[in-house]
């Protein structure tokens, strides 16, 4: 019974976990610019996201050691700062983005200018961190992020789409000089979804909730079933946008015009739904990229490190988390649209992914580790080629849009 | 030189100029992506201003809301006229116009009953059409 529950609790949180501000972001955006031409995207990462949170938790349950342990450990210290390296500017860039989320969600809420209200979701945020236990920062947020499926009731209400909007499907609205915005989302929605911060937080989760080889079924389930389901609030957005926005020559430039898809299907509740699922999600997200991030510091520099653990006996593990959050509250401060940021920091995610994850299949075809629970040909084929698109259309996409202005 | 009569530096150059003919198709203008930009937003704030006064959303959802427009929009008009791309000095003052009508819908919208909410509608939709179409030509 205790491990129906177990299993039961990890899809909820993965399917409730799954959004945030920037699969939100790419989501909308996606939708109302090219109709359901980048469902594919969606498709895609999910694919890479199942694979990839699949690996690392038969990794960390096998081994007993998380991700960030094994790249020191097989790679040496210095090769470890380069992933390092690209997590830090990319996950203070996405964290800036998520606290923007939480404080947008707010403002929707409160009706006052989400700027005032940026500094109080930090320190929502650093006051969760600091005194929450794992399983409440895992599963709480999570948990109220189940509102994300009143996505799919929206789109049920609004009824079949036209057949022009359809013929989207398989021929994206891509007009002349839009192709650079096309490919920059392709990039942003591969790098919001395959998010490398999720890989260490995951690992060092399994670390903290004691999995062991017996908790490979849990794994494997949580990762099919549960990011499977989750990934339906994003595609379900992508289709509000689409069916809402797009006919209103709307783009989706900030988050609030996101939710008014909802609020056609559901009236004042659906505005209200969008604002508590980009709240929950927004703020689940920050959490977990605070954690991750210093939980990767921690492993990497060899400190003591643990959510469950007394601060004291984790001081600098604290420290460096105050650190990051401040950083980020800095980039936050400059007043980018958190839309805006969160595209520009998946996007960026997505240039990095080779750097963050490269080092991970040669750790998961290490038998050292894995004993005989290496990765197969098809797991290894897939991660290799998501990769590569992600980078190449970021690469081509990111200078365009910065030249241009866009983005 | 190698045996087919091309340097490496020569080759490097041809990916160079393939790779900027073809940026120059794949993106739009400077100007265009603003204006087009700009005709997305007063789109959302007309959308804003129609559902708060059909019910469909609170106040506070837009006055969250409209402070996100105003932040998109400011310092557009500023810009517009030394984008890269920008049409003749008669089309950019229309433009300005519209913009100039329809920014103070934005900054001072009317979410009550007992204000012409109508007229901003018109004024926000009318700049919208305006600055969609400036970005198509």
């Amino acid at each position: 019974m205790k491990k129906v529950f177990a299993i039961a609790l990890g899809i909820v949180t993965a399917i409730g976990g799954f959004l945030d501000a920037g699969t939100v972001a790419t989501s909308g955006e996606a939708g109302a610019k090219y109709g359901f031409g980048l469902i594919w995207a969606v498709i895609l990462a999910t694919i890479e996201i199942i694979l990839l949170v699949e690996m690392v938790g038969r990794f960390t349950a096998v081994s007993q050691k998380t991700y960030a342990d094994a790249i020191r450990e097989k790679f040496g210290f210095k090769f470890y700062l380069f992933p390092l390296a690209s997590e830090l500017i990319a996950e203070s860039l996405l964290l800036a983005a998520e606290l923007g989320g939480v404080a947008i969600a707010l403002s929707l809420l409160t009706g006052i200018s989400w700027h005032y209200l940026f500094p109080v979701a930090a320190l929502l945020v650093l006051i969760l961190v600091w005194s929450a236990s794992f399983d409440i920062i895992e599963n709480g947020p999570a948990l109220l992020g189940l509102v994300t499926l009143s996505f799919l009731v929206g789109v049920i209400l609004l009824g079949p789409p036209k057949l022009s909007l359809l013929q989207t499907l398989w021929k994206p609205p891509v007009q002349q000089g839009q192709f650079a915005d096309y490919l920059y989302l392709v990039a942003a929605i591969l790098g919001a979804t395959i998010s490398p911060y999720l890989l260490y937080f995951y690992s060092s989760g399994a670390i903290e909730e004691h999995w062991s080889g017996k908790s490979l079924l849990l794994n494997r389930v949580t990762a099919i079933v549960g990011m499977g389901f989750g990934s339906i609030g994003s595609l379900a957005l992508l289709i509000l946008s689409a069916i809402v926005l797009r006919p209103l020559n709307m783009q989706a430039g900030t988050l609030g015009e996101i939710g008014l898809a909802m609020a056609k299907p559901l009236g004042i509740v659906g505005g209200y739904l969008f604002a508590v699922a980009l709240f929950s999600t927004c703020l689940g997200a920050a959490l977990e990229v605070v954690l991750a991030v210093s939980y990767n510091v921690a492993q990497g520099f060899g400190w003591e490190w643990g959510q469950n653990q007394n601060p004291v006996q984790t001081a600098r593990y604290y420290a460096f988390m105050i650190v990051f959050l401040l950083i980020a509250v800095i980039i936050g401060l400059l007043g980018i649209d958190p839309l805006q940021l969160a595209l520009f920091a998946s996007t960026v995610i997505a240039l990095f992914l080779p750097v963050s994850l490269s080092p991970f299949l040669f750790i998961m075809n290490d038998p050292a580790y894995l004993k005989d629970k290496t990765n197969g040909w098809f797991d290894n084929t897939a991660i290799i080629l998501i990769l590569l698109i992600a980078f190449a259309v970021a690469v081509v996409s990111i200078p365009l849009e910065i030249i241009t202005g866009g983005g | 030189m190698n045996k087919t009569g091309f340097s490496l530096p020569a080759l490097v150059l041809l990916a160079l100029l393939i790779w900027t003919l073809a940026g120059c198709q794949f993106t739009q203008s400077p100007f265009a992506l603003a204006v087009s930009s700009a005709g997305a937003e007063f789109a959302a704030a007309a959308t804003t201003l129609s559902y708060v006064h059909s019910g469909k959303i609170s106040t506070q959802y837009a006055q969250g809301s409209f402070v996100n427009y105003r932040s998109q929009l400011d310092g557009l008009d500023r810009q517009l006229p030394s984008q890269q791309g920008a049409p003749g000095r008669a089309s950019i003052e229309q433009l300005l116009a519209l913009y100039k009508v329809a920014i103070r819908a934005v900054d001072d919208p009317c979410l009550e009953t007992s204000c012409n909410w109508q007229a901003q509608v018109a004024a926000l939709n009318r700049a919208s059409q305006a600055f969609l179409k400036a970005a198509g030509s």
